[in-house]
């Protein structure tokens, strides 16, 4: 299937290079996964994950001198924009829902005997605001969140 | 009408009689006393057909053939080759194989079988008569009681029980039925189970017993280790031998073929120990005084006529194995003789009138058993006798008590009450006759069964003065042909007898109890039995004259009762009063009862037969018993009679061992202190442990799957990065694997 004349088999060194690539950008993405609270930055390392993968199978797709890796890829990449599409759509639910991004606002389907998960320091950064002008209420003020105050904002 | 079909009829009646008072009684509401009455009013007919089959039978005349109709229902159990009995053990045959290996195993094997002799007639004679009488007056005594049906069920259930234990043809049998008439007992001592008092009495009784029942069970065993056989009678084996029953023809017709020694003492102590608890002798009469506090038609059937003489029958029916054991046959005297005695000092200063009626029973009993340990054809003899002449006199007294409670509204401490002789005339007349009979007055019935229970005492305590030579039991005159045919099969060291012909007392008597056979001792127990008649007058009397004469008293509980008893209950006491009266002067002048009961297999014995003397009647002892009698009487009128009845009088003479005699001589303090507060302290300890190691560690191993499943539970966070740490690791582990496979 493959024409003869299109691919030259690559040397070793660069399948490992390649290889080494698609590694380090999976790892980062798994790691950015397991660490970030925030949605948006969890969905973005998915997406490094994915493209990690494209790397090392394009880098595959280079030493055998088969394209078959590298259709393999543009599938990947489509497959990688819907579902971007669907995930962003999920991420818009939730902070709808908690008016935040934060993955560790999502705690009620824990054991009941185990207790909220709470950060024990919230940086200054987070720590007492700035003084505003004290303005005419215009309207009615919306709820506060109890939970708010446990947990910090910047995520 | 076959005597098998007969016999099986007496306890089937009651039986069924009781099943159907189960089953209807709640219906038949005031007439549930009909099945009950009835069947055992049948089981009476049967049985005074079947002892008249049996006097017919048994031939009279100076030599009566034994009589011995085995009837076997079904085979219980068995186990076969179970046993192998010893070359040259009395459990082989003793000589008399029909057929092959007479040493071949032998098979454990139980059949439920009845077995009528003159002994048997005679008990299921006055088990269904007495019963009867009971029976009748219960419909007036228990009128108004809301557990009616449930007292006759249980009446027609100690009927059948007491019939079957006395007409059974095995020892296992036997115990079967001692247990239930034992929970008959205690189901009627208990009826009232809601008073305290009750329910712990219906329990001590139900104790007590059992510790007699564990000494029958020890017994029963033995004896099948020793003889191979639980049966009476003999049996057919299946290859055509006879296997001797312990109490079979074969068995008896041999002179040696029971043990004796240490083995033959140990069952017959055992089986002593049984018939103590069950008839209430020394150390285990505990249970008797307190068991009055059962309804006392109850305590006239099973605490005067009946089941307390279970144990006189065990003895009698073992009399054979008594006889190869001169120790503990005295040991039976002793235990009797020093039972009656203690049981009479107590009884003069009880004040309620059931109380003093139980401790002459047990006093009555402690007479039979010392007769019965004599060891003489006399002596058993003496000992059945009374124990009919006691059963219905007894049975009168208590049932005159009885009326006397009912109508004195359920009093029954006599200082409360006094004069009811014109109140009450009926139950005040067989009263006294009652009273006379067991006081032993001439000629009421008790005069003639006690002179004979004296007689058999002093032929042991004064040989010579009755023309035998003074022989101790001697009863195995080895014959010359056995010695000079060599070993036999019994010449071993169960009983050590050395084979060189000679009279030899059984030599291995390792307790040291046939050296108390000596005529000191039987000299010693007939005076203790003179002086028991006496007191046995004397409280009598006592009571005889505090409740009937003096000024008439009524305590206020009576109401509107204080009048005589209504007719079912007087008309038992008028059929009792009459062979109160008449059946010893009867009985003993024709020598009805000693021919009847001497074709009993037991007694045919020739060990029991060699001990035969003419039946005579003692002037001597007649008139130191009557001497004895009239002494106890003058006492009691002296103190209580007329006006002075109301109270304790002489009671004052005893001073200080007063209240040793009124704490019934602290025994059952000291069966508390020594047995029954050890008992709770184990069982404290017992819960202790039972509580503190054994539940903490069944709560333990629970909080196990508990403490997991905390532990598990911390996976589940709810936090969905955490989550996908595990499915992380997860794929690492697999990959590590693939790498570690490759």
């Amino acid at each position: 299937m493959t024409p003869a004349v299109l691919l030259a088999a690559a040397p070793l060194p660069l399948l490992q290079n390649g290889l080494m690539v698609g590694a380090i950008l999976f790892s980062l993405g798994l790691v950015g996964i397991l660490t970030r609270r925030n949605l948006i930055v969890m969905f973005l390392s998915a997406e490094l994950m994915l493209q990690g993968i494209s790397v090392s199978l394009v880098a595959w797709s280079r030493y055998h001198g088969d394209f078959g890796g590298q259709v393999l890829v543009v599938f990947v990449l489509s497959v990688a924009a819907c579902e971007a599409a669907v995930a962003l759509v999920f991420v818009l639910q939730a902070f709808t829902r908690t008016g935040r991004l934060d993955s560790a606002a999502w705690q009620s389907l824990r054991e009941s005997t185990l207790a909220r998960s709470v950060d024990h320091e919230i940086p200054a950064i987070d720590s007492p605001l700035p003084v505003f002008p004290r303005l005419t209420p215009a309207g009615v003020s919306p709820e506060a969140d109890a939970d708010a105050a446990l947990q910090r904002e910047h995520v | 009408m076959s005597p098998s079909f007969l016999l099986v009829l007496v306890p089937l009646l009651p039986l069924v009689a009781a099943i159907v008072t189960v089953l209807v009684g709640r219906r038949l509401g005031s007439r549930a006393h009909l099945p009950a009455v009835a069947g055992i009013a049948a089981a009476a007919v049967v049985a005074f057909v079947l002892l008249v089959i049996t006097a017919r039978n048994s031939g009279g005349g100076e030599h009566p053939r034994p009589v011995d109709m085995v009837t076997t229902l079904w085979q219980w159990a068995t186990v076969s080759d179970a046993y192998v009995p010893a070359a040259d053990s009395p459990a082989a045959v003793p000589g008399t194989a029909v057929g092959a290996d007479a040493h071949a195993a032998r098979s454990f094997s139980i059949a439920v079988a009845l077995r009528l002799d003159p002994l048997t007639a005679t008990m299921l004679m006055i088990i269904t008569g007495v019963g009867l009488l009971v029976a009748i007056y219960s419909i007036g005594y228990m009128h108004d009681d809301p557990g009616y049906p449930r007292f006759f069920a249980l009446v027609a259930m100690f009927v059948f029980s007491m019939s079957m234990l006395v007409a059974a043809s095995n020892f296992l049998l036997v115990y079967v039925f001692w247990e239930a008439v034992g929970a008959c007992s205690y189901l009627l001592i208990g009826f009232w189970f809601q008073k305290p008092e009750a329910a712990r009495a219906a329990k001590k009784a139900f104790l007590v017993n059992r510790v007699g029942d564990f000494g029958l069970a020890i017994g029963v065993f033995l004896l099948w280790l020793t003889y191979g056989t639980l049966d009476f009678h003999d049996t057919l084996s299946p290859d055509g031998t006879i296997l001797p029953g312990i109490l079979g023809q074969t068995r008896l017709a041999d002179v040696s073929g029971y043990v004796g020694g240490a083995v033959g003492t140990a069952i017959c102590l055992l089986l002593l120990l049984a018939a103590c608890g069950k008839s209430a002798q020394l150390p285990l009469h505990v249970w008797l005084p307190d068991a009055m506090e059962g309804p006392t038609p109850a305590s006239a059937l099973i605490h005067a006529a009946t089941m307390v003489t279970a144990g006189i029958y065990l003895i009698a029916r073992s009399a054979p194995l008594y006889m190869a054991c001169p120790g503990a046959l005295v040991t039976v005297s002793i235990v009797g003789t020093s039972t009656a005695l203690v049981a009479a000092l107590i009884g003069t200063v009880q004040n309620d009138l059931k109380r003093v009626l139980a401790y002459s029973t047990i006093s009555q009993l402690g007479f039979m058993f010392a007769s019965l340990g004599t060891g003489t054809l006399l002596g058993f003899t003496a000992a059945i006798f009374h124990l009919l002449t006691h059963a219905f006199f007894k049975a009168l007294l208590f049932l005159g008590a009885g009326s006397v409670m009912h109508s004195m509204g359920g009093v029954i401490d006599m200082r409360r009450f006094g004069g009811l002789r014109k109140l009450m005339p009926i139950t005040a007349a067989t009263f006294l006759i009652g009273s006379l009979a067991l006081a032993g007055v001439a000629p009421f019935a008790g005069f003639f069964s006690k002179d004979e229970i004296l007689a058999s005492l002093h032929h042991k305590g004064w040989p010579s003065a009755h023309g035998e030579h003074g022989e101790h039991h001697a009863f195995l005159p080895v014959l010359p042909e056995t010695a000079a045919a060599g070993p036999t099969l019994h010449d071993v060291g169960y009983r050590g007898v050395a084979d060189h012909g000679e009279h030899t007392i059984a030599a291995a008597d390792p307790v040291g109890l046939d050296a108390l056979d000596r005529p000191g001792v039987w000299q010693a127990l007939f005076w203790m039995a003179l002086v028991t008649a006496g007191l046995t007058a004397f409280y009598t009397f006592r009571a005889v004259f505090m409740t009937f004469t003096g000024p008439l008293r009524v305590p206020e509980e009576a109401g509107d009762h204080a009048h005589e008893s209504p007719r079912v209950m007087t008309l038992p006491l008028i059929i009792l009063a009459v062979p109160a009266t008449l059946a010893g002067f009867v009985l003993f002048t024709t020598e009805g009862l000693s021919r009847f009961l001497a074709a009993t297999p037991s007694f045919t014995a020739p060990a029991v037969t060699a001990t035969a003397a003419p039946a005579v009647f003692h002037w001597d002892l007649a008139l130191q018993g009557t001497l004895a009698a009239a002494l106890g009487i003058v006492i009691a009128a002296v103190g209580h009679l007329g006006r002075r009845s109301d109270g304790p009088q002489l009671e004052r003479w005893l001073g200080p061992v007063r209240p040793f005699f009124e704490n019934r001589m602290f025994i059952d303090q000291l069966y508390t202190a020594v047995i029954i507060k050890p008992v709770e302290a184990v069982a404290y300890l017992a819960a202790m442990f039972d509580r503190g190691i054994i539940d903490r560690l069944v709560r333990g191993v629970a909080r196990l799957p508990v403490s997991v499943g905390n532990l598990m539970r911390r996976l589940q966070s709810g936090l969905v990065q955490r989550y996908a740490l595990a499915g992380v690791v997860g794929v690492l582990a697999i990959i590590v694997l693939l790498a570690w496979r490759l």
